[in-house]
């Protein structure tokens, strides 16, 4: 019997009212996640993966279409669905094991349990030694493992990152994704994670689904198969090689009409 | 070059500018001590400043110095625990209520430009001569920046961090004491120390206005006795007390934000 | 979620806000005349200490058709106008040598930002000594605390005019006056017209707590004299005049800098 999804999304439409007129920024989307599953939305500036992840998540609601996490309709937020936004998130005024605790002291755990789990997770992202730092006193690649260890304190069943690596540069977004990618091997941890970035979407996920320009639709599933653990070796093999290429030529098509669509309201007068 | 190493250059890069502005206070209270003997400036219009200094141990003593300190410091910490729960409490009324922000905010803008220790007659007349009518002074003084600070931390705080909360499903109430209180706090501070030092500012001046109280009555009344050096001692007594309020509370607000 | 039309509901309209806002100050404003009144006719305090609406707009209308008004406030009006013009300049040149000049700045930018915050009545005495008991002493108050907010406001915005604006004017080799003038004042209008809108400010403040303390003229004078005569009414009626000129004259110099930074623009 196959295995059933843990997230399903089905026939999101999401539009918002403008000043001339409104826009469609997500229209008739559907996919599953399965459980252990690491899943990628990729797709050009102004797809709309952003207005998804806020969907799936539950910020946002008055859409079209249903998501479901393990059989419950998704209503609005629900600590069972873990969110890493892209923005800076650590709670500047708590250390660094206060912020990974943080759900646990909402759940009412107590003093001692709480700072024992959150060190296990503060370790899980290779931050043990800086448990009784502040944010400021981090890189911006180590504030992002603290929200990220946080979100993982919280045990959801399906882990939701919105461009978590975006504010990063290179090196350090090569090394944090294979870190989430070790710690998502280790946990079984269902992830879904939005981005703009070819590489990262095929190094870390299992499949990738490629987002047309708005009005946002799947344009396209592709399975990676590719083997773990995805190792130097892996990224530099011929197979990954051609998914990269096989999802940009998707993605290419997407991103030229975004850039055409700018110049054209900017000729018109208006903001891009 | 480290960061620390960086900043003690620049410091140690002022200290000669910082030396040559003290010189030069000390060369212009020179001078004028000079002036005053040589009989170019009248000595019952500007004392000497010798005597001006050895003024300071008396007045200390004769004039209870510390009793007329923890005088004034009484009516400050008064004004500061109502600018606390008055001021910050209004201010997170005013976050809560948007309706009554809209109304209100610009109202309370006005009231931190307005003159409010001219009103200091009709505080007579309602608390008579005493300390209540000076803490209300510095309170009234105090209390718009401790509002509109307090409005602008809540409001300010990042859009992110209420996120965080609402996908963790936290009440109301978490939501403010978990995340906007703390948020907010460093903002809060900062009004608190604008309004309280209008507060002190407005408390030593009534004091010498209505001749009562600590610090500020002491100037009144060694004027009303012209006993010239006192004046200009306790007025030099007031000047450094104002210097190291102002940056005491600079310290404590630094040294409660620890993670900034 | 609903599973219905997906667009937004409209958010509530400009117009319906602004009326509701009204609504609430309209409102605000009635419950406070409305207790006013209630606390003045209950005979709970002292007889005149909350005087009831009518003896307070009696004593408005009083005063303002009174010449004496008119003439002590032409007094205070002066004195503060003068001590603006001195005490303003003289803030605005120390402001800009202190900002031009690293070495002149750290060595006394200090001692404004610690003498600044001081209760500056309190050298009242002095200005007596030094200038007498006549407007003199008053406008010297006035100068006093005048100049401290516009030398603060004018280094700090020296500070931050862009130097590509400043090696503009030396490579022209203007002369320091041509500089001040063409290439400093222009560049810094904002933090300069905000000082000055301290300065104002507190220049009114000093000047009309030293009418207070010693004078026979001018509005400080007309509230000391109010409170001595236990004249309520007629308190409450130049306070109500006092702060409403001075929040007027603030709201009045805060919309001319911004018309001037739009002209700017």
């Amino acid at each position: 019997m196959p295995a059933d999804a843990l997230l399903k999304v089905e026939g999101i439409v999401k539009r918002f009212a403008t000043a001339d007129g409104g826009i469609t920024a997500v229209d008739d989307v559907s996919f599953d996640v399965m459980p252990g599953e690491f899943v990628s939305l990729i797709g050009p500036s102004g797809c709309g993966k952003s207005t998804l992840f806020n969907i799936i998540g539950g910020l946002v609601g008055d859409y079209a279409g249903r998501v479901t996490v393990a059989g419950t309709r998704v209503t609005g937020t629900h600590p069972s669905i873990g969110m890493v936004f892209q923005e800076e998130s650590t709670f500047p005024w708590r250390t660094v094991l206060d912020n990974v605790a943080f759900p646990l002291e909402i759940a009412g755990l107590g003093k001692i349990e709480r700072a024992e789990r959150a060190a296990h997770f503060v370790k899980l992202v290779g931050l043990s030694g800086f448990e009784r730092r502040y944010p400021s006193e981090l890189s911006g690649g180590m504030r992002q493992r603290v929200a990220i260890a946080r979100t993982l304190a919280s045990e959801p069943r399906i882990l939701l990152m919105d461009e978590p690596f975006a504010a990063l540069d290179e090196q350090t977004r090569l090394l944090l994704g294979d870190k989430v990618l070790q710690i998502q091997q280790e946990l079984k941890q269902t992830t879904l994670l939005i981005t703009h970035n070819l590489t990262e979407a095929v190094q870390l996920s299992d499949r990738v689904l490629v987002m047309t320009y708005r009005p946002g639709k799947i344009k396209r599933i592709v399975d990676v198969g590719l083997p773990h653990p995805r190792d130097a070796e892996v990224v530099s093999s011929d197979a990954f090689g051609h998914t990269v290429a096989q999802i940009w030529s998707d993605l290419r098509e997407e991103a030229s009409r975004g850039i055409e669509d700018d110049e054209a309201r900017v000729r018109a007068g208006g903001k891009p | 070059m480290s960061a620390a190493a960086a900043a003690s250059a620049t410091s140690a890069s002022r200290l000669p500018a910082q030396l040559c502005g003290a010189a030069s206070v000390l060369a212009v209270v020179a001078a004028v001590e000079l002036l005053i003997r040589a009989g170019a400036i009248n000595a019952f219009v500007i004392p000497l400043p010798s005597q001006v200094i050895a003024a300071i141990p008396r007045i200390v003593v004769e004039e209870h110095i510390p009793l007329r300190f923890w005088q004034t410091s009484k009516e400050v910490l008064w004004a500061a625990l109502l600018l606390a729960t008055v001021g910050i409490g209004l201010g997170v009324l005013l976050y809560r209520v948007r309706l009554l922000r809209l109304a209100t905010e610009t109202w309370v803008g006005a009231l931190a430009a307005a003159p409010i220790v001219l009103l200091f007659p009709l505080f007579l007349v309602i608390f008579g001569r005493s300390a209540t009518t000076i803490v209300m002074i510095g309170f009234c003084a105090g209390l718009a920046p401790v509002i509109l600070k307090t409005v602008e931390g809540l409001a300010g705080t990042r859009p992110v961090l209420i996120d965080v909360g609402r996908s963790l499903k936290l009440t109301r109430r978490q939501q403010f004491w978990k995340i906007l209180l703390p948020a907010a706090l460093p903002t809060v501070f900062v009004g608190m120390r604008l309004g309280l030092v209008f507060a002190m500012i407005n408390i030593v001046g009534v004091e010498y206005l209505i001749n009562f109280g600590g610090l500020g009555q002491l100037v009144n009344d060694l004027a009303e006795r012209y006993d010239l050096p006192g004046t200009y001692g306790a007025i030099l007594f007031v000047v450094l007390t104002s210097i190291v309020f102002f940056d005491l509370t600079e310290r404590l607000e630094r040294w409660l934000r620890p993670h900034r | 979620m609903a599973a219905a039309a997906p667009v937004i509901a409209a958010a509530p309209s400009r117009a319906s806000t602004a009326r509701r806002v009204l609504a609430v100050r309209v409102a605000i404003v009635l419950a406070v005349l409305a207790a006013w009144q209630a606390l003045a006719m209950s005979g709970l305090l002292f007889r005149d200490v909350v005087p009831p609406l009518q003896a307070i707009g009696g004593a408005l209308v009083a005063l303002l058709g009174r010449a004496d008004f008119y003439a002590n406030l032409g007094v205070t009006a002066m004195e503060i106008g003068i001590a603006v013009v001195i005490g303003g300049l003289a803030g605005l040149a120390a402001g800009i040598a202190l900002g031009a000049n690293r070495f002149l700045s750290n060595a006394f930018e200090a001692l404004l930002l610690y003498l600044g915050p001081t209760p500056k009545i309190v050298f009242f005495p002095v200005m007596l000594m030094w200038f007498g008991t006549g407007a003199g002493s008053k406008i010297a108050m006035g100068v006093v605390s005048c100049f401290f907010p516009v030398a603060i406001s004018a280094a700090a915005g020296m500070r931050e005019i862009d130097a590509v604006l400043i090696r503009v004017g030396r490579s022209f080799r203007a002369t320091t006056w041509k500089m001040v003038t063409s290439i400093y004042l222009p560049a810094m209008r904002q933090p300069v017209v905000n000082g000055f809108r301290l300065g104002l400010g507190v220049a009114i403040i000093g000047t009309l707590l030293a009418e207070t303390k010693l004078s026979n003229k001018g509005l400080g004078y007309l509230v000391i004299q109010a409170y001595a005569t236990f004249d309520m009414p007629r308190m409450y009626a130049l306070l109500i005049v006092l702060f409403v000129l001075s929040i007027g004259v603030n709201a009045l110099i805060g919309r001319l800098g911004r018309g001037d930074r739009r002209a700017i623009a």
